[in-house]
């Protein structure tokens, strides 16, 4: 029941050409792409569904019951210990160092856009983009292995980490009291104090708080490359071959390490409430 | 706090006075905690467990040489694993997204199948997934299917996860409920709801996201071939094996080249699909 | 027109007759949830050649009783007659064919947003489609000629392929319109069209709504604050105030004392 006193319209395809091709080719040709990478990388997608039954296999023969008494020892305890000094050094070196970088980084307040900014933008890419896993080599090759290279490598990490994270929250910051302090005659310092820190204190604490979640994840690990702490424990392990070890240790992470981020979660609602 | 009657300014200004005085004394003892820990930190790592002779022996300086000592011979054969690297990374990100699906559905309040207990189960799985570090899931994997890159890729899916699943079903949680309200008033059935009126508010955001968790596994493909993931990890563990300072240099400066690029083309991927 | 009729059963053929037919009969529906009343004990007849206008303030239930007609919301009682059926007691089965009889056109226009505005237009046909055709989108040769034929009426027709986020609120509001018209429906359910338009564009939007509900000897039922524009376009007012039915009748009608009524306020 079309009411027809209107001349017939033009036709109208779906396809328009060339952003139809265009879409469609990109589609297909990213289909292609995934078949030849999966030939290129040998992976044999018939023998997957097989491999998580041996995988289920290998993991319930050897590696279970975990011997929780390896876990238990005093030098694991301790181990634990340096881990968190690890973390927490590494945490307030990097955020310390973070604090003035993210202020250099953030466009709307960096002091000289022309030198200062990039080089602080660059740092903190440098620090993001080298895994830290890499940062803890590089350490232990120069240092030696111990607890210090470890801490060296997480500081680098927290660096890139929080940094990236503090510029975002000064860049996303209200212009108006800026402004208003710019008017008074206040220099960029006081600007930053007065002006950018209250409106970004929430959002910094929160972040330093995740950091060290972050960090101390990292911390668990790095020991793994020299590093000290828990991680050199599991390293000790896995080079025994002593699965049934490796499997306490890597459960033992695994609690610690989530038990820290709930810690860590409950933290930062609670701190952002109460300074809010 | 006792309510009192305020006879003058001066008693007004006192109570604030000390108000202020407790929350200088809160600040104070926060402050003096961190500094401690910050102490006892730096005894137990700096003092008690640094190879001092070797910070200030000579070796240090000619360690930093021979790293400067770039040995460019490595570079051929880094093509071949820079090339395995990204394609690890980015079919592990694609596996991550087909694993995701079900976690964020779970993990979704609004559309979660049994309630809370379903709910909790699926935020539960997010957070394990991100509270394990990808070298731990790398050796977990390891353990379970042997070295290679399989191993690797099914840590970075597993790893991925946790941020993929999250950010669906916040998108989910925060879809629009009016194109749902027009479908119905025009008779689509539930199937046909999702597809026109939920999907194209959805899958904007996880692509968006999804790029930026493939840069982020490019740079956690490099360190798993470290514990026998495949990819230039693996390059570098040998050169480390060898001690080949100068090799080790170059690997990690080819593993720099290949996060800029990735990081190059997430940006304009990103501005492409919002 | 008052024998009782099993849902779903045909209509008899009747003569025909220069008589408006009565299209949507209403009678005392109630809704709401919980302990909470929304509407109470409402009842109207809406013939085919009518433009009803529902007024009230807010709250009165006004979106509510719109909802009720295609069943967005389950009333708790009361009859809703479409097409011979009784809206309120069909079963959820059965509500995708009477819904898909009836356009919607929104407050907020509902449209999909990243879509263009002929996905849009077509996603009215939906309701008649099968699954895998809506999933890859093949509408047929017909229904497309239709969206471009609607589109040329709403003024439309240079938009075609433009994403729907990038048009102003006019015109979104007349892409809902052919949306809703595409459907070939029987009677339209319009809430609040103008709401969100600025005055102008609020009396060409009524006006193309009523014009082409009148080519297509279609009725509307259609929420609408303002008591002016109301006026101007429709042949029947309802008053609603607290969920009861406080007035009907033609515009004329509507004076000072029925809109004290209404609003429960001093009308100037």
């Amino acid at each position: 029941m079309t009411v027809e006193t209107l001349p017939a319209p033009l036709a109208w395809s779906r396809f328009r050409f060339p952003q139809s091709l265009y879409k469609y080719g990109a589609l297909l040709g990213s289909l292609v792409f995934v078949a030849w990478a999966l030939d290129h990388l040998q992976i044999p997608l018939d023998r997957l569904p097989g491999m998580l039954g041996r995988m289920w296999d290998t993991l319930s023969l050897r590696y279970y019951p975990p011997n929780v008494g390896h876990v238990l020892k005093p030098e694991y305890g301790h181990s634990l210990l340096e881990t968190l000094q690890m973390s927490y050094l590494a945490t307030v070196l990097g955020l310390a160092v973070a604090v003035p970088l993210a202020w250099f980084a953030a466009s709307n307040m960096t002091p000289s856009k022309r030198f200062v900014y990039p080089v602080a933008r660059l740092i903190i890419m440098a620090c993001r983009s080298v895994h830290e896993m890499i940062w803890t080599i590089l350490a232990v090759s120069l240092l030696g292995f111990g607890l210090l290279p470890g801490t060296l490598a997480l500081t680098l990490y927290c660096i890139g980490f929080a940094g990236k994270l503090f510029s975002e929250a000064v860049e996303a910051v209200r212009p108006g009291p800026i402004e208003a302090m710019r008017a008074t005659g206040a220099n960029l310092f006081q600007v930053f104090i007065f002006a950018v820190l209250p409106q970004v204190r929430v959002a910094w604490t929160g972040i330093s708080i995740y950091s060290w979640d972050v960090v101390f994840r990292a911390a668990t690990v790095v020991g793994f490359f020299g590093a000290g702490g828990m991680g050199w424990y599991l390293r000790e392990s896995v080079q025994r071959v002593a699965s049934r070890d490796v499997a306490a240790i890597l459960l033992s992470i695994i609690a610690i390490v989530v038990i820290c981020e709930l810690f860590s979660a409950w933290l930062r609602t609670r701190i952002s409430r109460a300074i809010a | 706090m006792s309510a009192v009657a305020y006879d003058t300014l001066d008693a007004r200004a006192a109570v604030l006075a000390s108000d202020k005085q407790r929350a200088r004394r809160v600040r104070f003892t926060v402050y003096a905690a961190v500094l401690f820990l910050v102490a006892w930190s730096i005894k137990v790592i700096v003092v008690d467990d640094t190879d001092w002779k070797r910070l200030f022996g000579a070796s240090l300086l000619a360690t930093i040489q021979q790293f400067l000592d770039v040995d460019m011979s490595v570079v051929k054969d880094l093509w071949e694993p820079a090339l395995d690297t990204v394609l690890m990374a980015t079919i592990a990100t694609l596996a991550g997204l087909v694993l995701s699906i079900p976690v964020a559905w779970l993990g979704a309040a609004n559309i979660t199948p049994l309630g809370k207990s379903s709910y909790m189960v699926g935020r539960f799985l997010m957070t394990m997934s991100r509270s394990v570090h990808e070298i731990v899931w790398g050796l977990i994997f390891v353990s379970a299917v042997g070295l290679g890159t399989l191993a690797g890729i099914l840590a970075m899916a597993v790893r991925s996860i946790g941020f993929i699943s999250k950010t669906i079903a916040e998108a989910i949680e925060d879809v629009d409920p009016k194109p749902i309200e027009a479908m119905r008033a025009v008779g689509c059935t539930r199937f046909q709801i999702l597809i026109f009126a939920i999907l194209p508010q959805i899958v904007p955001v996880f692509v968006g996201n999804m790029i930026f968790e493939w840069d982020i596994n490019i740079r956690r493909s490099t360190v798993l071939g470290l514990v026998g993931a495949g990819g230039l990890g693996l390059v570098l563990f040998r050169q480390m094996a060898m001690s080949n300072y100068g090799g080790i240099t170059t690997v990690i400066l080819a593993i720099l080249v290949l996060i800029i690029f990735g990081e190059v083309v997430s940006h304009f991927a990103r501005k492409a699909v919002i | 027109m008052q024998a009782e009729r099993v849902p779903g059963a045909p209509r008899a053929p009747q003569a025909a007759s220069i008589a408006a037919k009565p299209v949507l009969q209403v009678r005392n529906l109630r809704a709401g949830y919980g302990d909470k009343e929304i509407l109470r004990d409402v009842s109207f007849t809406l013939n085919d050649d009518d433009f009803f206008a529902i007024i009230g303030p807010s709250g009165a239930g006004k979106s509510t009783l719109i909802r009720c007609v295609n069943r967005l919301v389950d009333p708790k009682g009361g009859e809703v007659i479409f097409d011979s059926v009784d809206l309120v007691k069909a079963p959820q089965k059965s509500l995708r064919n009477l819904r898909r009889n009836i356009g919607m056109i929104f407050q907020e226009f509902n449209l999909i947003e990243r879509m263009s505005v002929m996905d849009n237009v077509l996603s009215g046909r939906l309701g008649y489609m099968g699954t895998l055709r809506s999933v890859f989108r093949l509408y047929s040769k017909q229904d497309i000629r239709q969206a471009l034929i609607l589109l040329d009426r709403v003024g439309l027709s240079e938009h075609v392929n433009k994403r729907v986020d990038r048009l102003s609120g006019g015109q979104r509001q007349r892409v809902g319109i052919a949306r809703a018209l595409i459907q070939n429906p029987k009677m339209l359910l319009v809430d609040e069209p103008t709401s969100a338009l600025d005055p102008k564009i609020a009396r060409e939007v009524m006006g193309l709504i009523r014009e082409m509900a009148r080519e297509r000897k279609i009725p509307v039922l259609c929420n609408i604050h303002d008591v002016d524009l109301a006026c101007a376009f429709c042949t029947r007012v309802i008053g609603l105030q607290d969920g009861v039915k406080k007035f009907e009748g033609p515009p004329d009608k509507l004076d000072k004392q029925a809109l004290h009524d209404i609003y429960a306020m001093e009308v100037l």
